[in-house]
């Protein structure tokens, strides 16, 4: 029915939005089915009796914290996991699937988080990737394979120069070449795992222009996001599960955000929804001294111009897309990105930091957007918290003893679990592996902390323990940095917030009520 | 996201089996269990089918054969720790061991040719000793070829493959230099005392070779594991980024670890004239394989953080076993020898690999 779904594309391209499953077929039947699906690693169960259902032409959205079985639904359908009990119907016959190369064939795509394209090869040898036409040398047709790669992305409303490299595109083109070449091989199902985390608000809007185009040819899309409004803009129907049950499953109409958050996490979340819906009035400033002071600091082609002031016991919130520049600015104050101007004032001093050995030394700590760059995966819990500053925390010949009661008191303080400081960190999930990264910063009080998204990605209640510690540590009189690209987390927590876009602070807030909206449209 | 188990998933009813329990334990030490199973397999396998193999006599020869390649060995676990290489260990060995002989017979620094006593005798508290300023100077060498090595590499960017592959053919040629070519035939007696396969003590019983490369590998093993700069290495090794992220100099860790690296290469060197009794310009090629397939074999990651010099230890005696034994065995042409030992070490590192699946599995469960 798929085939004839794709020959019939435009004629309902109108449908709105939030139309659950719509024509060819009324009452269409299931692309795909899981009926009473369980899967368990070794003695933890990570889905119970789970039911899903995947309509033609419709997208629909999963959620849940994290934790809640997503990756391990995702990664059944994908073919990665088989599982332990239940039925997995595919097009109408029960299937079983022992590698994800099974699923590809059988059309069931995957775009995970992290891409996989080939950043130095072209746009059209990632679309053609593998399957490069050749020429009757049987060598590859350049020609072809460009008029026909620009053919296809011009199709599905991608406009890319086929020629250039990949990794010249930004991360929200490549994304969309991705989908592309999982389209052009013959996917029907596509997965996207949290495909708007990296995206700039205009590079979502076009990967959701995509994924109409896709749901309006008749193909399914699975969407998996945390970004709540993102799943209510353009899925037809959602499903949320909670503690490796499916909770239920709902048609995208009258579905709010508040009802959603009450589903995912149970019991009443009003109050943490209405932060989330609603405006905040932002206090007086503070009147301690400023601990860090930037004039007019620029670095070529990141930012320019950047003048701001973080007083003790204070969070200063900056808000922007990516590319508006405070990566680098934060890179820059951590020794990290050369600057050609302007001056950086730690408590009076004027400062240069160039490495983060320095940076740590002047009292400045700094929590990366990259959680890759900051985690030691396959080390203790407590070798992780300890290393940045090993040298005051232990004398010359240590035990390790000594060295793991201060990493208890540091992973009691920031709330990890399991709470084992011996256990090695890459077991830990998302928002606890960050609680070991700030436990990091903490083992010496910095005087000023800097953090990049220290929330990404993480479910509700982990979300909410990172944050409460940084209001202590604001309490602690720490002045704060607080960067982040997801407008709710500026806004619930921040004194004062600076909305960057494009290497320039455009916008500064002090004490009058901000709103999401006011804050994105300075973005 | 990233881990393979969500974390908010209950834990499944029934306790875990005593089965489940040791494979949890296998699974966590998995890095020190294929190797230390592969050596006991080895060590009863040869006492069984030989004769002459667990003997006290054998197995200090055993000791006396592993010897120098167990010193190299130690300072190259610093380097593999750090996810680096260095190839040239066995060049600079046989650099220091020329040049120490050198020293011993020329009484001249080598090219400006400045005479110099480098073995003076002088009295101390009465005793007349000789002083070993030669062997100082030629270990104080090594380990700058070494420094050279690590500056190179952690502050120029040259990928340390390729430096040290620059260095092997550096020290080789320097070597040849400094002996011309020939075989310098007479060695420090202190050297011929510490390295000499007769030489033992404690009743005349353990090698003098023996006990000085345990002191190398038990300070190596003091400084990775109970030190600082130990744990810079691993998390150096472990996460680059990270380490640097979390204010550690990587690149002075990963320069001072080659520099490790030399001096240890340049005391097997000198252990090994005095073994030999005689500098030979172009022997001792062999201890850059024998030490890095002796490091890998015990568990040590090749890509850095994981392993130590506790397993260093261990695959410094599956190495020493094997080739040991391997002489022992009586209707094996000798011919087909070299090829066996490669064919066994595959074996072994296979058996690392298997148990390396153990762990992941375990990573998964739990």
């Amino acid at each position: 029915m798929e085939h004839v779904a794709v020959s019939e594309p435009h004629e309902t391209a109108a449908a709105s939005l939030t139309a659950p499953p719509r024509p060819p077929a009324p009452a269409a039947e299931p692309v795909l089915e899981l009926r009473g699906v369980t899967k368990r690693f070794g003695g933890a169960i990570a889905l119970t009796e789970v039911d899903f259902d995947l309509l033609p032409g419709e997208i629909h959205g999963l959620v849940g914290e994290n934790g809640a079985g997503k990756s391990t639904l995702m990664k059944i359908l994908a073919g990665v996991h088989a599982p332990d009990d239940g039925v997995f119907i595919f097009r109408g016959e029960p299937v079983r699937f022992h590698a994800p190369a099974e699923a590809k064939a059988r059309g069931i795509g995957m775009i995970y988080q992290e891409l996989t394209v080939m950043p130095a090869l072209t746009v059209a040898e990632n679309v053609f990737l593998g399957r490069q036409p050749t020429n009757r040398f049987g060598l590859i047709d350049w020609k072809r394979m460009q008029a026909e790669a620009a053919a296809h992305l011009r199709e599905l409303g991608i406009d890319i120069d086929v020629t250039e490299p990949m990794k010249k595109l930004s991360l929200g083109s490549q994304q969309l070449v991705e989908i592309a070449r999982v389209v052009f091989s013959g996917a029907q199902v596509i997965i996207l795992d949290e495909p708007t985390s990296a995206l700039s608000g205009p590079e979502a809007e076009r990967l959701f222009a995509l994924m109409r185009e896709l749901r309006d040819r008749g193909k399914s899309l699975i969407f998996i996001s945390h970004f709540l409004e993102d799943i209510l803009a353009i899925s037809d129907r959602v499903t949320v599960l909670k503690n490796s049950r499916k909770v239920a499953t709902l048609p995208n109409q009258g579905l709010t955000k508040h009802r959603l958050i009450e589903l995912m996490i149970g019991g009443d979340a009003s109050s943490l929804a209405a932060s989330y819906e609603q405006g905040r009035t932002l206090p007086p400033p503070v009147t301690t001294k400023p601990v860090l002071e930037i004039e007019g600091l620029a670095a070529p082609g990141a930012f320019t111009d950047i003048t701001l002031k973080v007083h003790a016991g204070e969070i200063l919130g900056l808000f922007g897309y990516l590319g508006a520049g405070m990566t680098e600015l934060a890179r820059a104050l951590f020794g990290r990105q050369p600057v050609q101007r302007g001056t950086i004032r730690l408590e009076g001093q004027p400062i240069a930091p160039s490495s983060p050995l320095e940076a740590k030394r002047l009292g400045i700590a700094y929590l990366t957007e990259n959680r890759r760059a900051t985690l030691f995966p396959r080390h203790e819990i407590y070798k992780n918290i300890t290393l940045a500053h090993l040298d005051r925390l232990v004398p010359a010949l240590f035990r390790h003893t000594a060295e793991l009661s201060i990493a208890d008191r540091l992973v009691k303080r920031t709330g990890v679990r399991p709470g084992d400081p011996t256990m090695r960190a890459g077991h830990l999930s998302g928002g606890n592996q960050q609680k070991v990264v700030l436990a990091k910063w903490l083992a010496q009080q910095p005087k000023v902390l800097i953090l990049n998204e220290p929330t990404r990605g993480m479910d509700v209640g982990a979300k909410r323990e990172v944050l409460d510690l940084i209001q202590e540590l604001k309490q602690e009189g720490v002045a704060i940095i607080l960067i982040s690209t997801e407008p709710e987390t500026v806004l619930a927590e921040s004194d004062r917030i600076l909305v960057l876009s494009r290497g320039r602070i455009t916008k500064e807030f002090v004490n009058e009520r901000v709103s999401k909206d006011l804050l994105m449209s300075y973005a | 996201m990233a881990q393979t188990v969500p974390s908010g998933v209950s834990v499944g009813r029934a306790s875990p089996g005593l089965w489940n329990r040791l494979l949890a334990l296998a699974g966590r030490n998995a890095r020190m269990i294929a190797p230390l199973t592969t050596l006991v397999a080895m060590f009863i396998f040869f006492s069984v089918v030989t004769d002459v193999f667990l003997t006290t006599r054998n197995l200090q020869n055993v000791i006396t054969q592993i010897g120098p390649v167990a010193v190299a060995a130690a300072g190259v676990t610093f380097v593999l720790l750090c996810a680096e290489i260095d190839l040239s260990i066995a060049s600079i060995a046989t650099f220091a061991g020329v040049l120490c002989a050198y020293f011993w017979t020329e009484g001249r620094i080598p090219v400006v040719g400045w005479e110099m006593n480098f073995f003076p005798e002088v009295s101390l508290f009465g005793w007349e000793v000789t002083l070993p300023i030669g062997i100082l100077i030629a270990a104080l060498v090594a380990a700058g070829l070494g420094l050279l090595n690590g500056f190179l590499v952690s502050y120029v960017g040259i990928p340390s493959f390729m430096m040290t592959l620059a260095m092997l053919t550096i020290g080789a040629g320097l070597a040849k230099y400094v002996s011309t070519g020939k075989v310098i035939s007479e060695v420090p007696s202190q050297l011929e005392y510490l390295g000499g396969a007769g030489n033992r003590i404690l009743w005349n019983t353990v090698p003098v070779i023996g006990v000085v490369a345990l002191a190398v590998l038990i300070i190596c093993d003091i400084i990775l594991s109970y030190t600082k700069f130990g744990r810079y290495v691993y998390m150096t090794g472990g996460n680059r980024e990270a380490a640097e992220m979390s204010g550690v100099n990587t690149r002075k860790v990963v320069m001072i670890c080659l520099m490790i690296s030399g001096l240890t290469a340049g005391l097997a060197g000198l252990l090994f004239i005095g073994r030999l009794h005689s500098a030979n310009p172009a022997a001792g090629g062999e201890l850059l394989i024998r030490t890095i397939a002796a490091v890998v074999l015990g568990g040590t990651s090749l890509f850095g953080g994981e392993g130590g010099i506790k397993n260093t230890v261990v695959g410094l005696l599956i190495f020493g076993v094997l080739s040991n034994g391997l002489n022992l065995l009586p209707n094996i042409s000798i011919y087909f020898k070299d090829a066996l030992e490669g064919i066994i070490l595959v074996a072994a590192l296979l058996l690392n690999v298997l148990a390396l699946r153990l762990e992941k599995v375990q990573t998964r469960t739990e």
